[in-house]
């Protein structure tokens, strides 16, 4: 092949040969950025293996004498909880996950298919408005009424946030569903179809992408929250991202860094995971919300 | 299609009409219900509550005190300092984490083989909740036994630098910026692919070397997505409560270093440590109508910078 096309012309093979030197700095250059972006996250990683002695050692040791993988064992020790506010979180973030995506594809839909109807323009623009007003302005004056009706304390939040939809997902269900032929709509009211049966007969099966973005951006969203959950909630039923914020403790008191770090570990790695997986899902999703309101 | 629409319907416009208003205000009631009871009636009555003295028991035994929370705003030395070290702290974060977003961008731009592992390893650090992200950071960034400081010692034996005490600014700018990354990076990249190719390689035939390409092609067509990210990076900046409090607290109640005490840390613990409920809304709402007003400012200065495909 080289010889083929250094006979043909020697400004390619120049050309060639100054793109592929320019393509190693690429890679020289990407690599030191990627080490540079990475080193906190592997610095977490030998930490959760080191003892808790080893943390406090001065000068600092770089590296465990022995990789202490007990750490991610003792983590889930029934008196630091930790299995049961992970279940409680995976509850709570499917609840609100799966309620949020029925509620804002259903108004989605009504945004999309309904543009024809007067006030659905100037609606529109309220959900919109919703996506740069601040959610901690709307956090607080809540818990003032939510605590007055006994609402705090308990999932139900939740639900009724869940059930009302939020605007990013709105908007993003109304994006999908503008890209739907009319004719599909059309077809299938001729066939006798009520509006509700379009909405979930025909247009909802077909939103499989739309429903995954919006799905794993809000289990992300409740599975990182940590500010909602410690205004809303108390000890006991709270999420683990509240509980693995406070540095774990023995039963004399003492600072277990290196426990905690393993729990941070663990708290992290299903968001790695969701992330491997649903990634195109995942970053369609930000860059909708970040070109458009988040 | 629509002639043979007109001939069915004929006299039944109307109703058509109207039928499909109430389909409309079906499909969306679940939120516009929510945006009643969730957010509208919250607003009113957190501003109702900031003209009170409520305390979270009082309810029933309120005081009427007009603007006065809103005047001794002003007069508390507290809320200055915490706002000039909220601007401080936008400062700060919303350069640096807009070049080095952009910085990114271009570099995973680049058309080489496996960028997409790069690409992911970038967006990694986003990935991260923010308990995650504090507390990578906090053993990173711990003064005694934290790697920057090992690493510095290197060179300067005996570093102690207090990252997250009285150089809190500068530790949590970092953990933020780094958290932030990720986002920013995919988010400047679709901006970029959307330039189309065409233009940068008439700039090429035309002669123009990458950095020209760079300042008068590419950076002038991203001005829209730079403007988006400036705006939302201005508002969650002023806001910021989460990384800061935890990174330097423990989490609980505690007041954090003087120097990243931010405005939002202070009317949270307005309300949640003093259960001062009406002076907290107070102080929400002037900060309301500042995030308000910057957000209009950055609005109006669009048409000078602000690259638009209609009027080109």
């Amino acid at each position: 092949m080289n010889t083929v096309a250094s006979s043909r012309s020697s400004a390619i093979v120049k050309s060639k040969a100054a793109r592929s030197r320019n393509n190693f700095f690429i890679y020289i250059f990407l690599t030191s950025v990627a080490l540079l972006l990475i080193t906190p996250i592997l610095w977490l990683l030998i930490t959760s293996l080191k003892r808790n002695i080893e943390y406090l050692t001065y000068p600092i040791v770089l590296f465990p004498a022995i990789p202490q993988y007990t750490n991610y064992a003792e983590v889930f020790n029934p008196i630091y909880t930790y299995l049961s506010h992970t279940l409680n979180t995976l509850f709570l973030a499917t609840m609100f996950s799966t309620l949020t995506v029925i509620s804002s594809s259903m108004v989605g839909y009504g945004f999309s298919r309904y543009r024809d109807v007067k006030a659905s323009h100037s609606l529109f623009g309220f959900v919109i408005a919703m996506l740069i007003i601040p959610a901690i302005v709307t956090i607080i004056p809540t818990f003032m009424i939510f605590a007055k009706i006994h609402l705090t304390g308990k999932y139900w939040p939740w639900v009724l946030w869940g059930l009302a939809g939020s605007s990013y997902h709105i908007f993003l269900f109304r994006q999908f569903f503008l890209t739907f032929p009319k004719e599909l709509e059309d077809a299938a009211e001729v066939d006798g179809c009520t509006p509700f049966q379009i909405y979930w007969r025909i247009f909802i099966p077909n939103s499989r992408a739309a429903i995954a973005t919006s799905f794993i951006l809000n289990f992300i969203y409740v599975w990182g929250d940590w500010l909602t959950p410690r205004i809303y909630l108390n000890v006991n039923n709270t999420t683990i991202g509240v509980i693995i914020g406070q540095i774990f403790k023995n039963p004399s008191g003492q600072f277990l860094t290196t426990l905690t770090i393993s729990g941070i570990v663990i708290y992290t790695l299903p968001m790695i995971l969701i992330f491997f997986i649903g990634q195109r899902h995942i970053l369609k999703g930000v860059v909708t919300s970040g070109l458009a309101g988040r | 299609m629509s002639t043979a629409e007109s001939t069915v319907s004929g006299k039944g416009t109307l109703t058509r009409s109207q039928r499909r208003r109430r389909n409309f205000y079906f499909f969306i009631s679940p939120w516009l219900i929510g945006f009643i009871l969730l957010t509208i009636v919250p607003l009113i009555f957190g501003f109702l509550i900031s003209l009170t003295n409520y305390n979270g028991l009082n309810l029933f035994n309120l005081d009427f005190m007009g603007i006065k929370n809103y005047a001794r705003a002003f007069q508390d030395p507290m809320v200055r300092f915490t706002f000039s070290r909220t601007l401080i702290w936008t400062g700060l974060n919303l350069p640096i984490w807009l070049i080095l977003s952009l910085f990114l961008a271009i570099l995973v731009n680049q058309k080489v083989h496996g960028i997409g592992i790069f690409r992911t390893v970038f967006y990694l650090p986003s990935i991260i909740p923010a308990v995650g992200l504090v507390w990578t950071w906090k053993v990173l960034l711990e003064k005694n036994y934290g790697l920057l400081n090992a690493m510095i010692s290197v060179f300067r034996p005996g570093t102690a630098i207090g990252w997250l005490t009285d150089q809190a600014m500068y530790g949590v700018t970092a953990m933020a910026v780094w958290s932030g990354l990720g986002a920013g990076m995919i988010i400047f990249l679709a901006g970029m692919q959307n330039i189309p190719d065409e233009l940068i390689e008439a700039a090429k035939i035309d002669g123009a070397s990458t950095s020209r390409i760079f300042w008068y092609v590419i950076l002038p067509m991203l001005t829209p997505v730079i403007f988006f990210q400036l705006i939302l990076g201005l508002i969650s900046a002023l806001q910021m409560l989460t990384i800061p409090w935890l990174a330097t607290t423990d989490g609980v109640i505690a007041v954090p270093p003087r120097g990243i005490h931010l405005y939002m840390i202070y009317i949270y613990e307005q309300i949640f440590s003093t259960q001062r409920f009406g002076y907290g809304m107070a102080i929400l709402w002037l900060l309301i109508i500042i995030v308000f007003f910057l957000t209009y400012l950055i609005f109006r200065t669009q048409k000078s910078w602000v690259y638009s495909e209609v009027e080109g």
